[in-house]
């Protein structure tokens, strides 16, 4: 929180002085005003997809917004004819496992890049770095070969197996965030005696909590919307994701199917809500996530 | 090595933390840190410096393991590897057989990978640009705008954590040219739209306007980049006389410079591996449409050549493409950067 | 220092995960043939249990083999997820797919033929219409059993032609000058916007029906060479772009049709947005239980020569290449496609149709016998006049219907006159070009499999 609030009030300092404070009011009341009609047009297709999985199912093509009836048994029904619930779940369970994954071997290597002393050390941060740039799909076949071998291709591991690895970003996210700690507090540790191992678990975990949260909740975002790893790895629908088991229904309800978009919208409202959940819950991590190292 | 007054190293970090919390560029100030770092190590005597240092290398090692088995099996590794598959006739089930340049004599002749292409140029040169120049003017009305600043930036990011899915499910009934809400709105102003799902002409400008909704990431870099700017040097511009588009042109454009190249670099690689969206929308069991053409991404090619043609050889000569061209049009940005990325006298 | 631990314990873990796979892959090795006792775990790909049609006979079967424990991976069948398991060695036991497919996955060497399986449960190709027995014979072998039979008849909205003046008792397809004018008549517009598609034609999909109209193939007998750029298919083409160049373009019907509530109470016969089209026969299923008033008129499509003729397609099961449970996968499609088992589910619908006050227009098999029980035992007049001659129109459709040949190509033949129809009607190559490139697509599809 300390952080956000920092950033804000530095940009507030950092602003331009207002010396002709009449004009520059009135520009705010305009910008406000821009914002505003700017916000009712980017969350009106939200807004729209939440009402339009309400409607009757021959409404939704329909103009109006409102629906003339509200159906509510359209989220009965698509969990009745889909297995929403276990997509769900298993969606839940992925990104989880993703994240906390992600998280923990990444903070072990930011740590040594951030307090140990070795040969190579900027090169290797640089490989780190240059990683990042790498296209995932260079890389997605000999992958997908790998996980074949072990006998894991159809079963959810290769889908977070390979966060317990680390990640180029995050280890520069947090990588970044150690190098902020008071030295001293990593001092006294050693003074008391603390193995390095002791002073990641004992001192520098415990102060970078915000860090380590920016890192699960953009590696949870990253999991829960990901079509293209569900796509190669699973083929039995009660392993899908939720991204991968939109596509199913987009497929069997929507165009080419039964056309039962009510049904699609639905799903798609189930889909998104608990990543929109997720950002009103932590928004100040996403925004300084974003903020700290570009985002992605 | 006389190490400063605790509070005085505190003091020194907490700024350091401030600029390199805030370093998007990264490695400049990341140098300045590491070369404060080296001296803080104080408590051991010189006799036993190199025996710590040996240890202290070892459990570098250890600490760093995970990330050095991950990038040789799952990123060096698969790169080579890729390089190797894309000379062989490999589908996964027996083993690759190798057949020297024939793939890249096929991809060559292939008229899908010249389409495949151009549309994932023409979308990435489309929505690259518009993306930056639209999160910019809003950025610029959150400064203006500012308590309500934070308040409208949550707002307009909330489309980008809508998984790429259900944006695609999303827009493909938004811009039906018949009942979607899109040419609705346009039909409101008088205009009458296209068919943006099944016009040939008009499914890529369609995907564009879709890559458009979700533009908040960039969005927040710039709102955080510009809050940076420090007030002073408008105030200078202003004493000089400067209009209010000279001290944007002048002050501003060079200050967030840093953030423009990282979103034009960082955006530009991701709309060429652009995936998801077009791939729920134009390649389903309805796949006759005119989409299954000009919705053919690069990276949708790739795939249904690897997995569900499981061509994977061929595939791996169409990931080395595109890597060359990502390294390329990379590199080409990086350089034209030096001209144009003004990096407040780090270099 | 304590820190090494984080290297072994990561090898150690890969391990273990790959341990895993390893135990599935082994409990893979035990298999049985066709003879054998059908028990054990049965997996399906494709096939999903819509209504009392396949729930009563899937119960069916439960019922009399306990000991098979039956997993239906609901949803359509998916070519990608079927070859990539496949390919990783743990494909279903069975799958459910179009018949057109079928022979092009068994050139291929991905499924398995059926003759054992047919002698241990005396099942015999010569029960089913030679139009569906035909698809799934492959090199003189079987490779599927067929499930249900498809036609296509013509359906008309009386509201459409009463408006442009059209007597309903002279609609036919036989002349296309006509067909054209009519679909003028009909369409309703403004700017960019339709109100109502005068004639759909359906194409690509139902192109086959149409070259076959004009006197044409798309494929020769023996499956072997594509016609795909004759006279008569360039007619069609021709045919069909000019009446949806009428109607505003593909762009604009494709959009319109995207957003026809087609299985609902505002289909597009009901809202009047289609004047004619030809359609599948279960769409009269669909019209009697969501909209038994809509004023629809059913009439055979007739080719150029004013005969009769309806295109019919289906699906089939097939047994996969490595599939482990052949014996259980083989009494299920036994089960599935007895006339009794066809018999039970056709009454269970009708009777759940019957109980929601809702009509019931038949169910429509590949097996002859089963449709004959079904028609004497089962189907009873609706009592509604439009519905009782759509079923006679269906039926009569049945005796003169085509299936496309088997063809070890038929999937990329298919795909070659899709991309070229869809790509002549959007304006992008005349429908000559556009053909003639789909031909030599296909031709150089089927020398590919020729070669194998």
């Amino acid at each position: 929180m300390g952080a956000v609030a920092e950033v804000t009030r530095g940009g507030e300092r950092a602003r331009p002085a207002p010396p002709e404070r009449r004009r520059r009011s009135v520009g705010g009341v305009v910008a406000v005003v821009a914002l505003a009609v700017c916000a009712v047009v980017f969350t009106y297709p939200l807004l729209w997809m939440a009402l339009a999985s309400l409607k009757p199912r021959s409404e939704v093509f329909e103009g109006s917004l409102w629906p003339s009836t509200f159906v509510w048994r359209n989220y009965v029904t698509v969990f009745q004819e889909i297995p929403l619930l276990t997509w769900l779940l298993n969606t839940f369970a992925v990104a989880a496992a993703a994240a906390v994954a992600v998280t923990i071997s990444s903070a072990l290597v930011a740590f040594a890049f951030a307090f140990l002393r070795f040969p190579g050390r900027d090169l290797l941060f640089g490989l780190v770095l240059a990683t990042m740039m790498l296209p995932a799909a260079v890389t997605l076949i000999p992958t997908y070969a790998i996980w074949d071998a072990l006998g894991l291709t159809g079963t959810q591991i290769p889908l977070w197996a390979g966060n317990l690895f680390g990640s180029a970003f995050y280890i520069f996210l947090l990588r970044q965030f150690f190098l902020t700690l008071p030295p001293d507090l990593l001092d006294a540790g050693r003074v008391d005696g603390l193995g390095h191992l002791g002073l990641f678990r004992h001192v520098v975990l415990p102060l970078s909590r915000p860090a380590l949260v920016i890192s699960v909740v953009f590696e949870l975002k990253a999991s829960w919307t990901d079509l293209l790893k569900p796509l190669v790895y699973l083929q039995e629908p009660h392993l899908f994701t939720l991204p991968r088991g939109l596509k199913v229904v987009l497929d069997r309800f929507g165009q080419g199917g039964e056309m039962r978009w009510d049904l699609v919208l639905a799903a798609n409202v189930l889909a998104t809500l608990p990543m929109v959940a997720l950002f009103f819950a932590a928004q100040r991590y996403f925004v300084r996530g974003i903020a700290t190292t570009g985002g992605r | 090595m006389t190490p400063g007054t605790p509070a005085g190293r505190a003091g020194q970090h907490r700024a350091g933390q401030d600029r390199a919390g805030r370093d998007r560029a990264g490695q400049g100030r990341a140098r300045q840190d590491r070369a404060r770092h080296r001296r803080s190590p104080a408590w051991s005597s010189p006799a036993r410096r190199s025996a710590t240092r040996r240890a202290e290398a070892r459990a570098a090692l250890g600490f760093l393991s995970p990330w050095l088995v991950g990038f040789v099996v799952f990123t060096a590794g698969p790169l080579l590897a890729s390089l190797w598959l894309s000379f062989t006739s490999y589908d996964a089930i027996s083993e690759p057989r190798w057949v020297g340049a024939d793939n890249y004599r096929e991809l060559a002749a292939d008229p899908l990978v010249l389409k495949s292409l151009g549309n994932t140029v023409y979308y990435t040169v489309l929505h690259v640009p518009l993306s930056m120049a639209l999160a910019l003017g809003l950025a610029l009305l959150l400064v203006a705008a500012r308590r309500w600043g934070p308040f409208f930036r949550t707002v307009l990011y909330v489309p980008a954590v809508t998984p790429p899915v259900a944006v695609g499910v999303l827009f493909l009934l938004l811009l039906n040219g018949q009942t979607g809400l899109v040419n609705r709105a346009l039909r409101l102003v008088g205009i009458d739209g296209p068919q943006w799902t099944s016009d040939p002409a008009w499914i890529k400008p369609g995907i564009v306007l879709l890559s458009l909704w979700s533009f908040g990431t960039t969005l927040v870099i710039y709102y955080a980049a510009l809050q940076e700017v420090p007030g002073h040097l408008y105030e200078a511009a202003r004493l000089d006389g400067a209009n209010a588009w000279q001290r944007f042109r002048h002050v501003t454009l060079p200050m967030i410079s840093g953030a423009l190249f990282f979103t034009l670099v960082v955006n530009t690689i991701a709309s060429l591996q652009m995936f998801a969206e077009v791939y729920t929308m134009y390649f389903g069991t309805a796949h006759t449409s005119a989409g299954a053409e000009e919705g053919l991404f690069y990276v949708v090619y790739l795939f249904r050549q690897a997995f569900e043609f499981l061509d994977m050889g061929y595939a791996s000569a169409l990931a080395w493409l595109l890597f060359l061209v990502i390294l390329l049009v990379t590199l080409v940005q990086v350089r034209l950067s030096r001209r144009f990325v003004h990096y407040e006298g780090r270099r | 220092m304590r820190t090494r631990g984080a290297l072994p314990l990561l090898v150690a873990l890969l391990l273990v995960l790959a341990g895993c796979g390893g135990l599935g892959a082994d409990r893979a090795e035990a298999r049985t043939g066709f003879a054998d006792e059908p028990v054990g775990p049965l997996t399906t790909m494709g096939y999903s249990l819509p209504d009392e049609v396949a729930r009563v006979r899937v119960e069916r079967f439960r019922q009399r083999y306990p000991a098979v424990d039956l997993r239906l991976n609901e949803g359509a069948f998916d070519e990608q997820q079927f070859l990539s398991a496949l390919a990783s060695g743990r494909p279903p036991d069975l799958v459910y797919l179009d018949r057109a497919d079928l022979p092009s996955f068994a050139a291929r060497g991905a499924l398995l033929p059926l003759d054992e399986c047919f002698e241990v449960t005396g099942m015999d190709l010569a029960e089913f219409r030679p139009a569906a027995a035909a698809q799934v014979r492959y090199q003189n072998r079987p490779y599927g059993v067929p499930e249900f039979l498809i036609v296509r008849l013509l359906m008309a909205n009386r509201v459409a032609l009463a408006d442009a003046g059209i007597d309903p008792s002279r609609v036919d397809t036989a002349d296309w000058g006509r067909l054209e004018a009519w679909a003028r008549a009909m369409t309703r517009s403004s700017g960019s916007r339709l109100a109502r598609l005068g004639v759909d034609p359906k194409i690509p999909d139902f192109f086959p029906m149409w070259v076959r109209a004009a006197g044409g193939d798309v494929l020769s007998a023996d499956g072997r060479t594509a016609r795909l750029d004759s006279p008569q298919a360039v007619e069609v083409l021709e045919m069909a772009k000019r009446i949806v160049d009428q109607a505003g373009g593909q762009g604009v019907v494709q959009a319109f049709r995207d957003g026809w509530d087609l299985f609902g109470a505002r289909n597009p016969f009901a809202a009047d947005q289609i004047g004619l089209s030809p359609m599948e026969d279960w769409y009269l299923n669909v019209l009697a239980q969501n909209s038994p008033r809509a004023p629809v008129v059913v009439l055979p499509f007739v080719g150029r020569d004013h005969q009769p003729l309806s295109w019919a397609t289906g699906l089939a099961w097939a047994i996969p290449q490595g599939a482990r449970n052949r014996a259980a996968a083989c009494r299920l499609v036994r089960e599935m496609t007895t006339p009794d088992a066809w018999v039970a589910a056709a009454t269970a619908k009708r009777d759940a149709r019957l109980a929601r006050g809702l009509h019931y227009t038949g169910t429509y098999t590949a097996h002859v016998a089963a449709d004959e029980r079904i028609r004497a035992e089962v189907l009873r007049p609706t009592g509604l006049d439009w519905l009782d001659e759509g079923i006679r129109v269906i039926e009569r459709a049945q005796g003169v219907a085509f299936a496309l040949p088997a063809s070890p190509a038929g999937a990329e033949v298919k795909r070659a006159w899709e991309d070229a129809v869809t790509r002549a009607l959007g304006g992008r190559a005349s429908p000559a070009d556009a053909l003639r490139e789909a031909q030599q697509r296909a031709t150089a599809a089927l020398a590919r499999v020729g070669a194998r």
